[in-house]
């Protein structure tokens, strides 16, 4: 039987679904099994997985056991057992690098993207012609490498001649002879703001794209009901960005644990009283001085706090919740 | 037959292979070349190149072989060079390597240098007694040398002179650094009262980095002593970190940080700067990017830390490493005589690249005394050969750059300290903050189980 409309059928029948529930079956199911040799797949997927074993796999355990010893370069290593944890743990600097990184990450999070989804909400409310236009402006920093960021923002920093501190002192009387790169208090605003004029666009891009998801009815719905912006916001439009935002926020905050290019290229180093140094700059630094174990070590004290703050996220938004 | 996964799928793999073997293919043909250079010769250094491209073709006419120049990035030969030596892969036979670096090759047992031992040839050859002496330290490590200066780097200020003599300075009374600062504070002000300073006496960058390092130097005060240890915790440290800070911070600060390119021109040519520290390499940049000023600018010799003093100190420097892998070390050795000190070659390499070289002999000859109209016709090689053996010596250690950064970080907290409290008590806090940053990189030294001495013969290090 056929279900249909005044028009003619708009529904197909059962018996059609079945049918065309069969021509979109996999091929390689029970109707329609592949027939050659059993072991060809494993063929094709082999360069995959002796990739992965060789370029992840097999560096993954040989960085855990290279955390255990300390090293001069690739070729000389003497166990010290757990003495490059307690070192790392022990160590100032590395404090340091990891209260830079979460003052960071708390200034991604809560400045950022903020004003990623203000900016988007923006574009989304308005429908003129220059939408587009304003989209793409605001994207483009995203498609600059953070090194050329590093390198022009340390330009626009420079005391008396940068354009920064000219355009600060005309604008406020204020900021001309400002050592942003010199001041260990500047330091890390001058890092949050290259990092808005370069992420802001890129994160609006994801909010645009969950408000433009969101069900115009339910918004028109809740209009109907007496609530104001506020309200709709809160009620419709949060509940349906949520997942984005997760995504958002998670991939911010590794991204912010993961810095490195920009403050070395901006600061050419670790700033004055480490004041830019990032958990992934300490790494490096013993990265580069021939200390292999104690920057694998670092590398997974690094590895678990990050996986330890995305778990946190992700359980505090509430996703995993709703997905069950 | 067809393949069992679409022709999509068919063209990705063939596509991934075909380039895969192209690849393959050029690297072998690289590989197993003919024409392979007898001796591969990498600097990091681009100005060098000029100089050394000809010298190098006279070389290869009259010695029968090639010699492969190349230019490698520094970053790469710090980084790369030390890893590649340590596992066989292949290096070049001679390496130019950059001041402060020669720790990192170091940092282990002597016995895992990866760098020819050239202690013993430097004496048969009586090297030691015709370059300047200062010059070993930057490139031994406990006693043995690994390299040859290219170098001797002496540092004098470079000022605008006429700007000076407008002024009614007479710099040749600038002899000490107390009558500079005085000088400075006259000079340092706001002229048209909008709360900016329209001139500086100096240009120190403002985080103190090589600036500071080279003042310590001229004081005589030092990261690390003749033995290796954290001495930069001294009360002569002090005193200098407190001197720099004064001058760098606060209402009566004589100096503004120029910083490098563009900027260092702008602030040399509008003369917001008088004074620019100068060593012998940058008199090339100034004149290279600050055109303007030709004729304009002088040199005179640092002021001394008290009178008769030492007038000089050092920045910067070039050595010349063989890696024990190099398959050639005698026609190595040859060319690196050849370049380095031949004297009728170090004569007219000055006029070209502006850097004193430490082979005493060769500073008879003529180029060396020709006047620079730039500088206002002083004659810019011999202001340099007067400073030269007054040059300080600064010995290479693993964890300099380590105590570097940590002089840093004691010298920001003291600049703190000083925007607070003024000068009550600074001296006594920049001394506890040295002290507790010293102790720091000996925590750092102490846990290399590499350099502790029980290990340095022991094989048992090695994997």
């Amino acid at each position: 039987m056929s279900l249909t409309t005044p028009q003619g059928p708009a529904i197909a029948s059962v018996k059609e679904i079945n049918r065309a529930g069969d021509i979109l079956k996999p091929r390689g199911g029970p109707n329609n099994s592949y027939r050659g040799p059993r072991w060809a797949p494993y063929i094709f997927l082999s360069p995959y997985f002796l990739l992965t074993a060789l370029f992840f796999i097999y560096p993954l355990i040989s960085a855990a056991v290279l955390a255990f010893y300390q090293t001069n370069g690739p070729s000389y290593r003497k166990y010290v057992g757990l003495e490059n944890f307690r070192f790392i743990l022990g160590d100032p600097d590395f404090h340091t690098a990891i209260l830079n990184t979460l003052v960071f990450a708390c200034g991604s999070v809560f400045i950022q993207l903020p004003l990623s989804l203000a900016l988007a909400m923006m574009l989304n409310a308005r429908s003129d012609r220059f939408k587009s236009l304003f989209r793409l402006a605001i994207f483009a920093p995203n498609l600059v490498g953070s090194v050329f960021v590093g390198i022009l923002f340390m330009m626009l920093f420079t005391p008396r001649y940068g354009l920064f501190n000219q355009f600060l002192q005309t604008l406020v009387g204020w900021g001309l002879e400002q050592r942003w790169l010199a001041d260990p208090s500047l330091v890390m605003p001058a890092i949050i703001i290259c990092t808005l004029w370069m992420y802001v666009g890129f994160n609006m891009i994801y909010f645009l794209a969950a408000l433009q998801n969101v069900d115009a009815n339910l918004v028109e719905a809740a209009k109907i009901d007496g609530a104001g912006p506020a309200s709709i916001f809160w009620n419709v439009t949060r509940p349906a960005i949520t997942p984005v935002a997760t995504f958002v926020v998670v991939t911010s905050t590794i991204g912010s644990f993961n810095l490195y290019e920009l403050p070395f290229t901006l600061l050419q180093g670790s700033g004055p009283n480490n004041s830019g140094l990032f958990a992934v700059t300490y790494l490096y630094n013993y990265f580069n001085s021939q200390d292999l174990g104690t920057a694998a070590a670092v590398g997974w004290v690094l590895a678990g706090m990050i996986f330890a703050v995305s778990l946190i996220q992700i359980f505090l938004s509430g996703t995993t919740r709703r997905d069950r | 037959m067809q393949f069992p996964y679409g022709n999509a799928a068919l063209t990705l793999l063939v596509v991934s292979v075909l380039t895969g073997l192209g690849i393959g293919i050029v690297d072998v043909r690289k590989a197993t070349r003919l024409d392979k250079p007898d001796i591969v010769f990498a600097t990091f250094a681009k100005d060098h190149l000029p100089a050394y491209i000809p010298a190098i073709e006279k070389f290869e006419k009259e010695n029968h072989c090639k010699v492969q120049l190349q230019y490698v990035d520094q970053p790469t030969v710090k980084g790369r060079l030390q890893a590649a030596m340590q596992v066989g892969a292949e290096v070049p036979d001679m390496v130019e390597i950059l001041d402060g670096t020669m720790g990192t090759f170091t940092s282990g047992p002597l016995e895992n240098v990866g760098f020819v031992d050239l202690t013993e040839k430097i004496k048969e050859n009586g090297l030691a007694d015709k370059l300047v002496k200062s010059r070993f330290g930057k490139w031994s490590s406990r006693g043995h040398l690994y390299a040859l200066p290219h170098d001797v780097h002496p540092v004098m200020l470079a000022y605008r002179r006429d700007v000076c003599e407008q002024l009614g300075i007479d710099v040749s009374k600038l002899t000490t650094w107390d009558e500079f600062v005085r000088v400075g504070r006259q000079v340092t002000k706001d002229s048209d009262g909008d709360g900016v300073y329209d001139r500086y006496m100096i240009d120190l960058p403002a985080d103190g980095g090589d600036a500071l390092r080279l003042l310590m130097l001229q004081r005589g005060a030092r990261l690390f002593d003749d033995k290796g240890n954290v001495c930069f915790d001294d009360e002569l440290t002090a005193k200098t970190v407190c001197w720099y800070v004064r001058q760098t911070s606060g209402k009566s600060k004589i100096s503004f940080p120029a910083g490098w390119g563009q900027n260092f021109a702008k602030t040399m040519q509008d003369a917001t700067c008088l004074f620019f520290i100068c060593p012998d390499w940058r008199t090339k940049q100034i004149q290279a990017d600050v055109s303007a000023v030709k004729g304009k600018m002088a040199l005179m010799p640092l002021p001394a830390w008290e009178p008769g003093g030492i007038r000089t100190s050092t920045w910067g420097g070039t050595g010349l490493a063989f890696p024990k892998q190099g398959k050639n070390f005698d026609l190595a050795w040859k060319l690196a005589m050849y370049l380095y000190y031949d004297p009728e070659q170090l004569g007219p390499r000055f006029l070209d690249n502006y850097i004193l070289p430490p082979l005493t002999s060769a500073w008879t000859q003529p180029q060396f005394n020709e006047p620079d109209p730039f500088y206002s016709n002083q004659r810019r090689g011999m202001e340099y050969i007067k400073l030269a053996p007054q040059v300080p010596d600064e010995p290479a250690h693993t964890y300099a750059q380590t105590a570097l950064g940590k002089l840093s970080e004691a010298y920001q907290n003291v600049v703190l300290h000083y925007e607070k409290n003024g000068d009550d008590g600074l001296e006594e806090f920049a001394l506890a903050e040295l002290k507790r940053c010293a102790e720091r990189v000996r925590v750092m030294v102490d846990r290399n189980v590499f350099l502790r001495t029980d290990d340095r013969t022991s094989k048992g290090a090695a994997k």
